[in-house]
């Protein structure tokens, strides 16, 4: 380091100052010496009273630069006077030496402050200088008051002053900091010499050698090492940068040198490593450092303009074992970390840690995975085996420690699944592997791994139920997959194609016998597809094109179905590859479209046969939304001519229909309600229709919004009339029917009362005779006479109970009749008659007996009929006549009559109802005849039965009052 | 049991006052009459043996006259039948004659024309009766006779001489005049005339 040395320059200025003066007053006295005129004396004079204060000022000046030099610098001045020992300080020496301002200086209290030490030196030397007056340049120590010991360098130099004595002027300098950092710095060097020694053994050992290499000579300086790491004996020769070059490896000579410029000028330590061959033609590494020596400083003379340094030092080692032990270590090193790295990334990714368990201790130590699988993050250090415990999950633990200690016993293998609590509580499933293992020490380890399949576990359970949802949706959808590859030309030979398993389930085929040869296939299709199918499978390998065709083939078993075939061609970069497909059943979604087609087409054709036509419109507005071809069709328009206006339709109703029809509509538009009407119209081709409008307003929209319906009843109006006429020709007929049967009735009528009156004929003859005997048997007569009596009663009997049905021969006079009164009357009238038969009545009318609308005095008639029947049937024994009336299931009056008497003849229950059939000594024959017809004019029936005991029933059914038909 | 020999008539009509009627009016000339209401009540009453005839209704509850009368036929009665009916269609009456009935009258008919009806069924009955009697007394001898007898009876109501009878038979002349003698005597037959009367009367069947 550079110390200014500011005594030095101190008596430089000072020696300035009194140089500039004395040459100034030169002048001037040898201006005036020459005699000079006394103006250019003056002249002179002034000039130099000019100069001397010039100088006075510098001096002035200069004395302060002094003084501030001096205080910065450390450094006092003084003068001593030899001959007196007077002393003159400056305000800086005072302070060096530690004494007042006003402190008078004198040589006794320098050498008070001088250490005592340093005493007995600077006194010879002061006695020395008093004498020879020769320069001081002397250092020494002073002591403070305080006990500071400070060293001050003293430099003097004896003058003469102007009366010719000995003076010396001299500077105190304190330099305490810098003997200081002299000690320090010798210190240092000392260390520095010792590092040095230090170094070079160092290098010696370390085979690390340094070099110098100056830029800008070339010079190459090397240590000994140096000498030795390139083959050469220490300082065999001296180097230069050439020779270093030379024995740089070829191939790395570019590469260095060029290096190194680029890292010289950017200022970077350039650290190179290179090969060099030795004079033996060893080939060695080196590693060389380098340091700027000399770093660029502005203004440093050193530097060359570009900045750059011109020294460089480093060193180099020898680094060919090491690097070639680097280089095994570092491949090593790599594999070791390669592996170590994909032992990890397998760990992690299969979520298998591994862990060692020392039995003796109960310790383990887990690998970051197992921390990871167990929920905890990876630490460092091992666990207590316990701690783990409690971690599996509580169900499993025994089985996991008993299992670990049967492979201790018997030195096997452990293997068991089980399960963990993570602490967050998530339970995972885990298997573990555990091998025995004796360590270098002689202890028993268990190394194991600890595998996370809780994914795989639940992986696998998904992709079962995947599996299973997959194959059950192929099966469901009936889709299958197949797949072809490209033959060429050779398409048509073989298909060689694939089909997935539901494929071959679709065409009823084994997938044992393998797909089907292209005959095959088309021999599977129905016969009236296999033209169009050979051709799209033909299209479809020669323009390789897709396809999607639905077609039938018939199974093996027969069975016809439908299938939907679609492929795509598969293209890989430009490549036509082949193709793919799906084939699915759909013989359901065909027949439901079939059906659903024809159902389309019923319905298409019902709505063409019902004459029904929609609309949708604003009766108030007129505007027209919807109308349906029908519609048109209805009022006789063509659909296909477009919309048609509503006033057009409006317009065909005939006018009177028209005024009735109109307040309906404006009453439903106006209460926003629906309407039904009825009118005719008059179509374009002269025809008259019935039409029926039904509309419904729409709620949820304006006034007047009304969709509906309108109808061709003309064939309705006109079957109406046809059933009225109908029912008026039914009327007449029944009128005639009637008039016939009374013609049919006349004819058993004369048979029936024939019977009697011919009866009465013989018995008179027979009388007659009997009178004619002699004597006349008048007993014989009497009764003859009796039997005629009778005879004619019977006759007029038939006749009378005919007269009721003469009359009432039009069925007008119907009224509501309460079946219940005349059962009531009927029992009444007849009890006598019944009583005379030993006969009981028993009615049993029901509640649900419904009223009828008869003729009252026909029902009695049907009534008395049966109720005489039965009773006739019973009069030699007696019974039970029971009249049971109720509803059935039509809600029509039936009555049943039974009685317990003879019954009915075998097989003759139809037969009883003709005209003429009796079996009753005095029956007419008619009554059952008679009673049909009554009851089937209401439209009702009458029949006989046997019954189970004894006896026959008779049964009639009459409408009820509700049905009330003709 | 009746008195034999009383003609009686049978009445079969479901109608109680016209068999009364008839009854009575049939009574009043002094026959028996008997009524029944069905023909079945009627069959189980047969036989008889006296003249007998049957006043039957057309119109009966199980069957009608005419098929009774058929019935009647297949059972091998042969009383003859007079229908009486309330109706009077020509062709039922055409049939009913046809098919043997003696009369057929319709209600109400004059009773005189009933009653010589009667005498006439019953005449016819007893003339059937007495017919009957004859052939089945003719019968009885011709049982006696022997199958030779027969054999040569027959042959002699056929026309041929004794001789041509005899190599017939393969029988010698004298054996066929005996035959013959003895046929004649058990027939009764007075005659060859008789004799011939008498097979025909027993229907019998001729050889050629």
């Amino acid at each position: 380091m550079n110390i200014p040395r500011p005594s030095k320059i101190l008596l430089v200025i000072v020696g300035a100052i009194g140089i500039g003066l004395r040459s100034s007053w030169r002048q001037a006295r040898k201006q005036l010496g020459e005699g000079l005129p006394i103006l250019k004396a003056r002249v002179a004079l002034a000039k130099a009273n000019e100069d001397l204060k010039t100088a006075q000022t510098e001096l002035q000046r200069r004395w302060e630069y002094l003084a501030e030099a001096q205080r910065l610098s450390h450094s006092g001045t003084f003068g001593w006077k030899v001959s007196n020992g007077e002393l003159v300080w400056s305000d800086e020496t005072y302070k060096i030496l530690g004494f007042a301002r006003e402190t008078n200086p004198t040589i006794d209290l320098v050498f008070d402050r001088i250490h005592p030490e340093d005493r007995e030196r600077l006194q010879q030397l002061r006695d020395r200088a008093a004498q020879n007056g020769m320069d001081l340049d002397v250092e020494h120590r002073i002591l403070l008051p305080d006990g500071v010991i400070r060293y001050v360098h003293v430099v003097a130099h004896a003058g003469e002053d102007h009366s010719g004595d000995r003076e010396y002027i001299g500077i105190v300098s304190d330099i305490t900091e810098r003997k200081r950092a002299e000690e320090e710095r010798q210190a240092l060097s000392r260390d520095l010499k010792e590092s040095n020694a230090r170094l070079e053994e160092a290098q010696r050992v370390a085979h690390v050698g340094y070099w110098e290499w100056d830029l800008g000579t070339g010079e190459v300086i090397w240590s000994d090492e140096t000498y030795r790491i390139f083959g050469l004996k220490p300082q065999e020769h001296s180097m230069d940068l050439a020779m270093v070059r030379e024995m740089v490896h070829p191939e790395d000579r570019e590469a260095l040198y060029s290096g190194v410029d680029v890292e010289l000028e950017s200022g970077v330590h350039p650290v190179a490593e290179f090969r060099i061959v030795t004079p033996s033609g060893e080939v060695r590494t080196v590693h060389a450092i380098t340091s700027k020596l000399w770093s660029a400083i502005p203004g440093d003379p050193d530097k060359e303009a570009s900045g750059k340094a011109r020294k460089l030092f480093g060193t180099v080692q020898n680094v060919t074992e090491l690097k070639r032990a680097e280089k095994a270590h570092h491949a090593l090193s790599q594999d070791l970390r390669e592996s170590k790295a994909w032992l990890e990334e397998a760990q992690r990714v299969a979520h298998l840690g591994y862990w060692v368990w020392d039995l003796e201790t109960n310790q383990v130590i887990w690998s970051e995975e197992t921390y990871r699988i167990f929920g905890l993050s990876p630490q460092v250090g091992s666990m207590d085996i316990a701690i783990v415990g409690e971690m599996l999950h509580p169900d499993d633990r025994e089985a996991v420690f008993r299992t670990a200690e049967e492979a201790i016993r018997s030195g096997t293998r452990a293997d068991c699944e089980h399960r963990l609590v993570r602490p967050d509580g998530e339970v995972r499933v885990v298997h573990s592997l555990g091998d025995l293992k004796r360590n270098s020490e002689g202890l028993t380890q268990m190394f194991g791994t600890t595998q996370d399949i809780t994914d795989r576990k639940l992986a696998e359970q998904a992709l079962r139920r995947s599996q299973f949802y997959l194959s059950e949706g192929e099966r469901l959808a009936h889709m299958g997959s197949w797949a072809s590859r490209d033959l060429g030309i050779r398409w048509s030979e073989d298909l060689d194609i694939y089909w997935s398993d539901e494929v071959y389930k679709i065409y009823g085929l084994d997938p044992k016998n393998g797909a089907p040869s292209l005959h095959q296939y088309l021999a599977a299709i129905h016969p009236q597809d296999r033209a169009s199918m050979a051709e799209t499978i033909k299209m479809m390998h020669e323009q390789r094109c897709g396809c999607d065709v639905t077609k039938r083939i018939v199974r093996p078993d027969g069975e016809l179905r439908y299938v939907r075939c679609v492929g795509v061609p598969v293209v890989e970069d430009g490549v036509f590859q082949g193709f793919n497909g799906t084939t699915m059943d759909v013989t359901g979604q065909e027949l439901l479209t079939q059906e659903l087609r024809r159902e389309q087409a019923y319905l298409a054709e019902a709505q063409g046969l019902t004459h029904v036509g929609s609309w949708a419109c604003n009766l108030a507005t007129r505007e027209i939304f919807h109308s349906s071809d029908e519609n048109a069709r209805l009022y006789g328009f063509d659909p296909s001519q477009g919309p048609l206006p509503f006033e057009l339709f409006y317009a065909t109703i005939l006018s009177e229909d028209e005024r009735v029809i109109r307040p309906k509509l404006e009453n439903a538009i106006s209460t926003g309600t629906d309407y039904d009407v009825e009118f005719r119209i008059r179509r374009r081709d002269g025809a008259i229709r019935f039409l029926r409008g039904i509309g419904h307003h729409n709620p949820s929209q304006e006034v007047g919004e009304y969709f509906g319906i309108t109808m061709d009843i003309t064939d309705q109006k006109r079957a109406e009339e046809e059933r009225e006429r109908l029912r008026q020709l039914e009327a007449d007929l029944a009128h005639i029917n009637r008039v016939n049967m009374m013609g049919e009735l006349a004819t058993a009528l004369a048979h029936e009362i024939k019977q009697p009156i011919a009866a009465s004929v013989t018995s008179a003859n027979a009388l007659l005779r009997w009178l004619a005997h002699d004597p006349p048997d008048l007993e014989r007569a009497r009764a003859a006479a009796a039997r005629i009596e009778q005879d004619a009663n019977r006759a007029a009997d038939v006749i009378n109970s005919l007269r009721s049905f003469y009359r009432t021969g039009t069925p007008a006079e119907r009224q509501i009749v309460d079946v219940k009164e005349i059962i009531g009357e009927m029992t009444v009238l007849l009890r006598i008659e019944a009583d005379r038969h030993s006969v009981r009545i028993h009615p049993e009318v029901e509640a649900d007996t419904p009223k009828v609308l008869v003729n009252r005095v026909q029902l009695q008639q049907v009534f008395m009929n049966l109720m005489l029947n039965a009773i006739e049937a019973m009069k030699d024994t007696g019974g039970e006549l029971t009249i049971k009336s109720r509803a059935n299931q039509e809600s029509r009056l039936i009555v049943s009559i039974s009685d317990t008497g003879v019954g009915l003849p075998a097989g003759r229950s139809e037969q009883i109802f003709d005209p003429f059939h009796t079996t009753k000594p005095q029956g007419t024959g008619m009554g059952l005849t008679i009673t049909r017809s009554i009851v089937e004019s209401y439209g009702g029936r009458v029949w006989a039965t046997v019954n189970q005991g004894a006896g026959a029933s008779f049964h009639f059914t009459l409408p009820g009052e509700t049905e009330g038909q003709l | 049991m009746k008195p034999a020999g009383v003609p009686t008539v049978f009445i079969i009509d479901d109608d109680r006052g016209m068999r009364q009627a008839v009854q009575d009016l049939v009574e009043s000339v002094g026959l028996r009459a008997e009524s029944f209401a069905t023909g079945q009540e009627f069959l189980s009453r047969q036989p008889t043996s006296d003249p007998s005839c049957l006043v039957l209704d057309v119109r009966l509850p199980q069957m009608s006259g005419i098929d009774f009368q058929r019935r009647l036929t297949e059972i091998g009665v042969q009383m003859p039948i007079i229908f009486i009916t309330a109706h009077g269609d020509v062709p039922m009456s055409v049939k009913a004659l046809k098919s043997g009935a003696v009369e057929f009258l319709t209600k109400p008919f004059r009773d005189q024309d009933l009653l010589d009806a009667i005498q006439q069924a019953l005449q016819r009955d007893r003339a059937a009766r007495e017919q009957q009697a004859e052939v089945h007394g003719l019968h009885g001898r011709y049982q006696a006779l022997t199958a030779r007898e027969r054999e040569v009876m027959g042959l002699v109501v056929s026309g041929m001489l004794n001789k041509q009878i005899a190599s017939e038979i393969g029988a010698s002349e004298a054996t066929v005049k005996i035959h013959r003698g003895n046929v004649m005597q058990k027939m009764q037959a007075g005659s060859l005339i008789e004799l011939v009367r008498i097979a025909d009367k027993l229907k019998l069947v001729l050889p050629k």
